[in-house]
């Protein structure tokens, strides 16, 4: 066999060698993504989901119900903020006041998400 | 002579790299200067072909071999023992779960194919065949060295980490083609010089000059390359010769210069002299440029121990440097001294002049020592007045960068062990003023003095741990440590920032940025603690208020808090005094919804209260974590559409590329 048909056949291997492997990595990656986001998406959607969560009470809106949280980070909802949440009945937040810190139960299907029970701390 | 086992460990793992890289790097070279020097059908060309060939079969196979003792070396090192070198679980971890291992696979992988292809028998008769067949074993050789660029320290380069390999990578494989064809070319020259070897004689002087030609190219592609590494992993004069790869780069550097030397004598003498025939031309030349060549082989193969060297020392940007010289300088020193910029700028003129003309004496063939002469004069006289006046005192410790980072919390650590330790002769305050000082040699220095930027904080750490004889300071080195010896360091610089900021009112100067947020760290109620620096990116109005007095402007704040999220701005409210029940205090009415500190508050006052004293005081933060107006008050309720004009303005400028404020030490 000719010298450069020989160099061409081993560089074909070569490539054909690389670019399989390469590829067979990405397809793996991309499945692992895929099956990620699909595990993600099944534990957001149609579940109902609770969060046990601290912070302290900023705000109180009886007319609306809402009470206004600077939260810890709800894990697989959101990082710590400040933000109002609804309250599930109005006995919930006629037990706490501004500036309490409280440990408070957040359930749902998100995103509609309420706060069922709250307690002071400390 | 007892030698420690690490030691002999280190001693072999460094010989398996040097035998490992030099083997790489010859194997690339060989393949490469066959390329370079050409196809011929003389017996002896093609009889040195023959055996290059097999040294870079050899050179392969070397690789191979101290390349598993490098794995093991390896091994051992990620497993923290040795016997984990011959172990294969251990091994096969570290092959198939770490980069180095992968990129040792890969490389393995080519090494063995191109091994396999040089000890197959194939007829090159015909050009193609040749061209493919030789092409091919550089074009292996290369796949089996570049690689190795990410497995090396430039694998670790955050950020442009893709820039650090490609330099890596080009580094070395002009390093290989220049040096690997070092000795296949003394080889050559050496045969064609002899009786026999006189049939090759026109294709050993054509080689050597397309080898010279491509070794200056790849030369100035090292330089290049080695520049952008230099900058890359050293980054300071301070890394270069304070600390142990540093000095391991300059060493490589002085040997290189020695190899270039020969090198530029090879070029410039001996190559022009191989043609022909007679007592100093022709083949007396030849040989002895082949053994000049394989002199600079030598050195280049000395420099390859280096660079295994530098390959398993932490780069120099990771490592405190010790400065080794008494003084160094910076332009720092001329400030506030006219007289003295004066002579330094005359002598830096007089040196440029005296440049120009040492390079146009050595352009010049008539008048060329006298110019010489003179040039050399003129600039050393010029950098003989020039220099002294830049010349600070330095010490050891000079370029080291605080181990403490400048917090609010380590100002306030820093500020209880000033009043312990130093307040007795340097003031309660910092002025120089206190009563233990009086008796001393030499005043003691008023800290507040915008002086201390001419020192670095290194220079700081070294006179508070050593102390200066001369002044009758003591050294504290017994009774703080080195934390507590930089939590004082950070206090000083906020004292002294401090003190500059006296003049900064509620107006914004506009793109001046001098002042520098310490960092402070807080929590408001049970949830975890937040970062001033988390807010980086956004203006931060930082606001140190004490109720009853602030009530009317914390309502004002409170309401006005729409607008100020909307121009961007955050407001931290900052209890004077500290109070977990802070949010309490401030009432339902009006709604207060930004962050109240109600832990951390004690550090950040005692920090912030050394930039402004007032009952309220607020201080506006801009995007990149620099203090820009400082609002000193009573608590009342005022004009908020004055902040917001400055926030506007504040808004309006550009950010600039500067570094970030706890990368700028003082």
């Amino acid at each position: 066999m000719r010298a450069w048909k020989a160099v061409l056949l081993i560089d074909l291997a070569l490539i054909i060698g690389v670019g399989w492997g390469y590829a067979f990595w990405g397809l793996r990656e991309g499945r692992l993504e895929r099956e990620l986001a699909e595990a993600r998406a099944a534990a957001a959607s149609g579940i109902e989901r609770q969060w046990r969560v601290e912070g302290v009470v900023r705000a109180i809106f009886p007319e609306l119900g809402v009470i206004v949280l600077t939260h810890g980070e709800i894990p697989g909802y959101m990082p710590a903020m400040t933000m109002g949440f609804r309250v599930a009945s109005p006995k919930i937040h006629e037990a706490v006041s501004v500036g309490d810190a409280v440990r408070f139960t957040l359930q749902g299907v998100l995103p509609n998400v309420a706060v069922t029970t709250i307690e002071k701390i400390k | 002579m007892a030698i420690r086992y690490t030691d002999r460990v280190y001693a072999l793992g460094l010989a398996a790299r040097w035998l490992h890289l030099a083997s790489s790097v010859l194997l690339v070279g060989a393949a490469a200067m066959i390329v370079i020097a050409g196809r011929s059908d003389r017996a002896t060309a093609l009889h040195w072909e023959r055996r290059v060939l097999a040294s870079a079969w050899g050179w392969a196979l070397a690789a191979l071999a101290s390349g598993l003792v490098v794995i093991g070396a390896q091994t051992a090192l990620f497993e923290g023992r040795a016997g984990a070198a011959f172990e294969p679980r251990a091994i096969e971890r570290v092959l198939l779960e770490t980069q180095a291992g992968h990129v040792w696979l890969v490389r393995a992988g080519f090494l063995a194919i191109l091994a396999a292809f040089l000890s197959l028998r194939v007829s090159v008769e015909r050009r193609a065949d040749w061209r493919a067949a030789r092409g091919e074993a550089v074009l292996l050789g290369v796949a089996a060295l570049l690689p190795l660029a990410a497995a090396g320290h430039a694998a670790a380069v955050e950020p442009d980490t893709a820039r650090a390999i490609a330099s890596d990578g080009l580094h070395v494989l002009a390093a290989g083609i220049w040096v690997g064809g070092l000795l296949p070319l003394a080889l050559l020259l050496k045969t064609a010089a002899t009786e026999a070897g006189a049939d090759a004689r026109p294709y050993a002087v054509l080689a050597a000059r397309r080898f010279s030609r491509a070794a200056l190219v790849m030369i100035v592609l090292l330089a290049a390359t080695g520049t952008v590494l230099a900058i890359i992993h050293v980054g300071s004069v301070a890394g270069l010769v304070g600390t142990s790869y540093g000095r391991l780069l300059l060493s490589k550097l002085a040997l290189l210069a020695l190899a270039l030397a020969f090198a530029a004598l090879n070029r410039s003498v001996l190559l022009g002299r191989l043609g022909g025939d007679g007592p100093t031309v022709g083949r007396p030349a030849m040989r002895r440029l082949s053994s000049f060549v394989v002199v600079e082989a030598i050195l280049a193969l000395a420099i390859l121990i280096i660079v295994a060297a530098m390959n398993v020392t932490p780069p120099a940007r990771h490592e405190p440097p010790v400065w080794p010289f008494t003084i160094r300088l910076s332009f720092a020193a001329l400030e506030g001294r006219a007289d003295e910029a004066t002579r330094a700028l005359i002598g830096s003129q007089i040196a440029v002049v005296g440049l120009v003309a040492l390079i146009t004496g050595l352009a010049m063939r008539a008048w060329r020592l006298p110019l010489a002469a003179v040039a050399l004069a003129a600039l050393g006289a010029g950098v003989g007045l020039a220099l002294p006046p830049l010349t600070i005192d330095a010490y050891p410790t000079t370029y080291l960068r605080p181990s403490v980072p400048y917090q609010a919390g380590a100002i306030a650590a820093g500020a209880v062990l000033y009043q312990t330790n130093c307040a007795g002769c340097h003031g309660p305050r910092g002025a120089g003023d206190g009563p233990d000082g009086r008796g001393l040699p030499r005043p003691p220095a008023d800290l507040r003095a915008p002086h201390t930027a001419q020192h670095t904080a290194g220079d700081l750490f070294w006179w508070i741990s050593h102390g200066i004889p001369e002044s009758g300071m003591p050294g504290f080195v017994s009774r703080l440590g080195e934390e507590q010896c930089w939590e004082l360091i950070n206090y000083l610089r906020a004292l002294s920032a401090g003190y500059a900021a006296r003049g900064m009112g509620p107006t914004i100067e506009r793109d001046r940025r001098w002042l520098v947020a310490p960092d402070f760290t807080f929590s408001v109620g049970p949830t975890p603690p937040h970062a001033l620096k988390d807010y980086r990116g956004r203006n931060v109005l930082v606001v140190l208020y004490a109720l009853p007095g602030a009530r009317a402007r914390m309502s004002q704040l409170a309401q006005r808090e729409g607008t100020l999220a909307m121009l961007g701005v955050e407001v931290i409210a900052v209890p004077i005094n500290a109070d977990p029940d802070a949010i309490r205090r401030l009432g339902p009415d009006p709604r207060v919804m930004f962050p109240v500190v109600t832990e951390g508050a004690e550090t950040i006052v005692a920090a912030y209260r050394l930039f402004a004293v007032a009952p309220h005081v607020e201080l506006l933060v801009d995007r990149q974590g620099y203090v820009r107006a400082i609002t000193r008050g009573t608590g009342e309720a005022t004009d908020i559409d004055a902040l917001v004009a400055q926030i506007q303005q504040l808004n309006a400028e550009k950010i600039a590329a500067e570094a970030a404020p706890e990368e700028h030490v003082h």
